[in-house]
């Protein structure tokens, strides 16, 4: 099957040369998937998907198409490249073309990224969610809801720059589920690897029962400025937004508080550092190759605070006259794992550092009023947790962080030694991060 | 073996092998894209998804597969792949899934393009772009427009459905959209920034009709004025005109999504979440009598527009809050069994390898008959909140937050100045039960919704007339 793939890549690659594209990218993705979806603690739908998509970057007199097409044969993809040579004909000169980069050394693909564990699992996903209704269950929960999403996917890519067409295995397994007790509490937490580890499966399902049982009976408080201790999957969606804008294509256009900023520059606490890991073999989205074929590896985006590096393709770089960091996405570069490093303290030892604030276990939609200052809300949902004197004391209700980016990211001080890796929909980058303590964090909440 | 063979086959395979119902769907989604930034063309884009999705239920479970290879032997495995995992946890099912019995369509249609996409040349369609640029970049005069993002998309939406219960359904839709970002900046002043998107479908008519000239360049003038004069809302309670804009989002947000049954009965609960509409509530009272709220997949231009769902069942307008009472929700035949009633068509899939779920279509606020000016006239103070950026709402759709872009303050009944970035934080029932007065023009706004896992992003218009709220705290930004 892969030969054919690799044929088949090829093949795409001549064929738009032939038809007068000067630079070709082809990046096929075969991917062979299955989610059970589960709600009420049943399955609600179990889900497979078989698919071939291919991605092209054409390129003819420095007028750049993309375009992803899902041919079911050779022939099929003849129809979308005339169609794109009458698209490029009549576009202009890109402000971002720069060539397909010829790296000096040839990039590996990452070996080891395979689990046959999750290549079981995808013909029988079922017996792992129920599984994991069954451990939730053990805590006094009411019903718990969730996924569990396995994959493996092979991706291959050719350039017209690299000798070789690049081919990588690799597998992903995407689980959450949220637990419902009593009137009002709930929990939810969330696992992303490339591995089948069933025991951080039951981990995810009781961290996510335990906090639906110690959130009942929530009782309202007045929002305001807090000490917040924001939970892996809490700051993980931030960090989501944050490395996402350190990409140049977002600073180009207008989408990234960053463009304030130089690398170099301090713009978080001195206790922060934030990575970029493709090499991470554990996190879903780990890769040898970025969509250029450029060498990935792992940097700083910021450092100790200062931030250190925007991330570029070849594009990005050339047009910001610098080296491109292996983050290609042909148009725009993408972070391809975050990792946050660990701190020193114990959950109970971040909480017992706030005098009155708040625990933050989950969140979701986040929105920005002004990405270029970074001014956002998010709405919190599930257990949330008055501290008062450096210990729990009750559930609270829902509000609304509602603050600046930046200033979330200096106001860090202090961040747990145990790390989580999470992926769910608010969190799309998979992310290996700790809890952490922001420092003045402001608040809101409906008014009537 | 044709497209209609193959979706037959289908249907025909699954039951042969013991599925109790099965349907499947041939989905089409071609788009052409062009994204241009401060007037230069950065690219184009081009996308085909294509193939076959089939959903059947076997002892009381769903299954669902999809491929995008379409051949008879490709189907036969996808079909037989459903069928297997249905069966595998229908041994888990507590209640085993049925569908309500509904009216089948069998019918082909399809929306006619009054201008169709290949009457005007792609050098046309960039130069549009580009004179765009050329006359909105001109407009601020004292502060510099930064970034102006076009991002303009031609899309083709093409639909074969049968089912085993009789239905068929051929359908073909265009749509049209533009969206652009907008960034405003000034030395001491900071930034604006403004996210619009416009859609409908049709074909290039709608450019005309956008009169996207006139919409850019007189928003451009009017943020700038925004970023350099505004002040800050008052901290006293005050009357609220919610503009149009919001007011759509606002019944698209907390109407639209808890009305929806599926949401109502947990099948999102871990994703989109859950609803504070609960089992029993039809004729809870949730607002005023000016509160009524109709869901319509029948509006013609609109994007979220179809005859027929992917269940095969025809559309009609559905009244989800009607006079300020929960009145109906957004049933597929799923839902529609187990609240004993007939679906109502809300079943849509993004593309082939999406299962239909339940989503809204063309959702507004009925208009009322205030002129905008009688809805200013006894204002003594208030805050005019035209447009949005930040919003967001919890999970149970109960708690809502928008921050305006474009607001004025009002007082004695007239506009006076801008107000920088009114924070409206209010609860759905508050929402509905403080609208005092109705605008009587309606007016729609593109988006795409999300729900579903894998998340599934369905064309969708909100909308509704400006309203106008009595004495509401509004917040300001940290």
């Amino acid at each position: 099957m892969k030969e054919e793939l690799v044929e088949y890549t090829r093949k795409i690659i001549d064929k738009a040369v032939s038809e007068g594209f000067s630079e070709v990218a082809v990046l096929l993705l075969n991917e062979k998937r299955s989610m059970v979806k589960i709600a009420n603690s049943e399955p609600s739908v179990v889900q497979h998907w078989s698919t071939i998509s291919v991605g092209l970057y054409l390129v003819k007199d420095k007028r750049i198409i993309v375009a992803r097409v899902e041919p079911s044969s050779i022939e099929q993809i003849d129809k979308p490249v005339k169609e794109l040579l009458k698209i490029a004909s009549r576009v202009e000169e890109s402000p971002l073309y720069a060539p397909l980069p010829k790296p000096e050394k040839e990039p590996k693909p990452l070996e080891g990224l395979v689990d046959e564990g999750v290549v079981r699992a995808i013909e029988n996903p079922v017996d792992l969610a129920e599984r994991v209704v069954e451990v939730a269950h053990r805590e006094k929960v009411d019903r718990v809801a969730g996924t569990i999403d396995l994959a493996y996917i092979t991706r291959v890519l050719a350039t017209t720059a690299i000798g070789n067409v690049l081919v990588e295995d690799s597998t992903r397994l995407q689980a959450y589920l949220r637990a419902f007790a009593g009137e009002d509490g709930s929990g939810q937490w969330a696992l992303g690897s490339t591995r089948l580890d069933t025991r951080r499966l039951e981990e995810m399902a009781s961290i996510a029962a335990r906090y639906a049982v110690e959130s009942r009976n929530r009782v309202e408080i007045e929002p305001g400025v807090y000490d917040i201790v924001l939970s892996p999957m809490v700051f993980g969606n931030l960090l989501n937004y944050v490395a996402n804008m350190a990409s140049a294509f977002m600073m180009f256009m207008g989408m990234s508080f960053f463009v304030n900023y130089k690398p170099g520059a301090s713009i978080a606490s001195t206790k922060f550092t934030l990575l970029d890991d493709p090499l991470n073999k554990e996190l879903p989205r780990a890769t040898g190759f970025d969509d250029e074929g450029v060498s990935t590896r792992t940097k700083p985006i910021i450092e100790d605070g200062v931030f250190k590096t925007i991330l570029h393709n070849s594009k990005t770089a050339s047009k910001m006259n610098t080296e491109t960091t292996g983050n290609a996405g042909w148009i725009m570069p993408t972070p391809w794992n975050l990792v946050v490093r660990a701190g020193d303290y114990k959950l109970d030892e971040l909480i017992g550092e706030v005098k009155k604030g708040i625990l933050v276990t989950n969140n979701w939609y986040t929105r920005l009023q002004n990405y270029v200052e970074g001014q956002f809300s998010t709405i919190t949902r599930d257990a949330l947790f008055l501290i008062e004197d450096g210990r729990i004391t009750k559930p609270i209700n829902k509000l609304r962080i509602a603050d600046k980016l930046p200033r979330i990211l200096s106001n860090i001080d202090g961040l747990g030694r145990d790390l989580y890796d999470i992926q769910w929909w608010e969190v799309r980058i998979p992310t290996r991060l700790p809890y952490v303590l922001v420092r003045q964090v402001h608040t809101s909440k409906h008014t009537v | 073996m044709g497209l209609e063979d193959l979706v037959l086959y289908a249907v025909d395979h699954a039951l042969s092998i013991g599925a109790d119902y099965a349907e499947a769907r041939y989905h089409k989604n071609t788009s052409t894209e062009l994204m241009l930034r401060n007037g230069m063309v950065l690219g184009g884009g081009y996308g085909v998804v294509e193939g076959i999705g089939v959903r059947v239920l076997v002892n009381g479970a769903l299954g669902f597969a999809s491929t995008n290879k379409l051949t008879r032997e490709s189907i036969r495995e996808v079909v037989e792949k459903a069928v297997e995992y249905a069966r595998a946890h229908s041994k888990l099912m507590k209640k085993p899934i049925e569908f309500a019995e509904a009216r089948m369509g069998r019918a082909r249609y399809s929306v006619v393009e009054a201008k169709k996409f290949d009457s005007m040349s792609l050098d046309e369609k960039i130069r549009l772009l580009k004179d765009l640029w050329n006359s909105v970049s001109k407009t601020p005069k004292e502060v510099k427009l930064a970034v102006l993002v076009t991002t303009y998309s031609e899309m083709v939406e093409e639909k074969i459905v049968a089912n085993s219960d009789g239905a068929f359904i051929e359908s073909r839709v265009p749509r049209i959209r533009l969206m652009y970002n907008m960034v405003l900046a000034h030395p001491q002043k900071g930034t604006l920034q403004r996210m619009h998107v416009l859609g409908a479908s049709g074909g290039l008519e709608w450019l005309d009709k956008w009169k996207l000239t006139d919409r850019l360049v007189g928003e451009a003038e009017v943020y700038e004025k925004v970023l350099l004069t505004a002040k800050e809302p008052p901290r006293e309670p005050v009357d609220v005109i919610v503009g149009s804009e919001v007011v759509g989002l606002i019944v698209h947000e907390s109407c639209g999504h808890p009305s929806e049954a599926d949401r109502i009965l947990g099948r999102e609960a871990a994703q989109a979440g859950m609803s504070f509409i609960k089992p029993g509530m039809i004729g809870y009272r949730i607002g005023n009598e000016n509160a009524t709220v109709i869901d319509d997949p029948t509006i013609p231009g609109s994007y979220g527009y179809y005859l027929y769902d992917d269940e095969g069942v025809p559309a009609r307008p559905r009244y989800l809050y009607r006079e300020g009472v929960v009145y109906e929700h957004l049933h597929n035949r799923w839902t529609a069994k187990i609240f004993g009633v007939e679906s109502n068509a809300s079943a849509r899939s993004m593309d082939y390898r999406s299962e239909p779920i339940i989503r809204m279509a063309n959702t507004y606020l009925k208009p009322g008959n205030y002129s905008f000016d009688e809805l200013l006239e006894d204002v003594k103070k208030g805050v005019y909140i035209k447009s949005y950026m930040e919003w967001n709402i919890d999970d149970t759709r109960w708690s809502q937050r928008y921050v305006g872009l474009e607001a004025y303050l009002i007082e004695n009944g007239e506009l006076k100045g801008y107000v920088r970035n009114p924070v409206l934080e209010i609860t759905t029932k508050a929402f509905y039960s403080n609208i005092d007065a109705v605008g009587k023009e309606l007016r729609f706004y593109a988006g795409l919704c999300g729900k579903g896992e894998p998340a599934q992003g369905v064309p969708v218009w909100f909308g509704g007339p400006d309203v106008r709220l009595r004495n509401i705290r509004l917040g300001v930004m940290a």
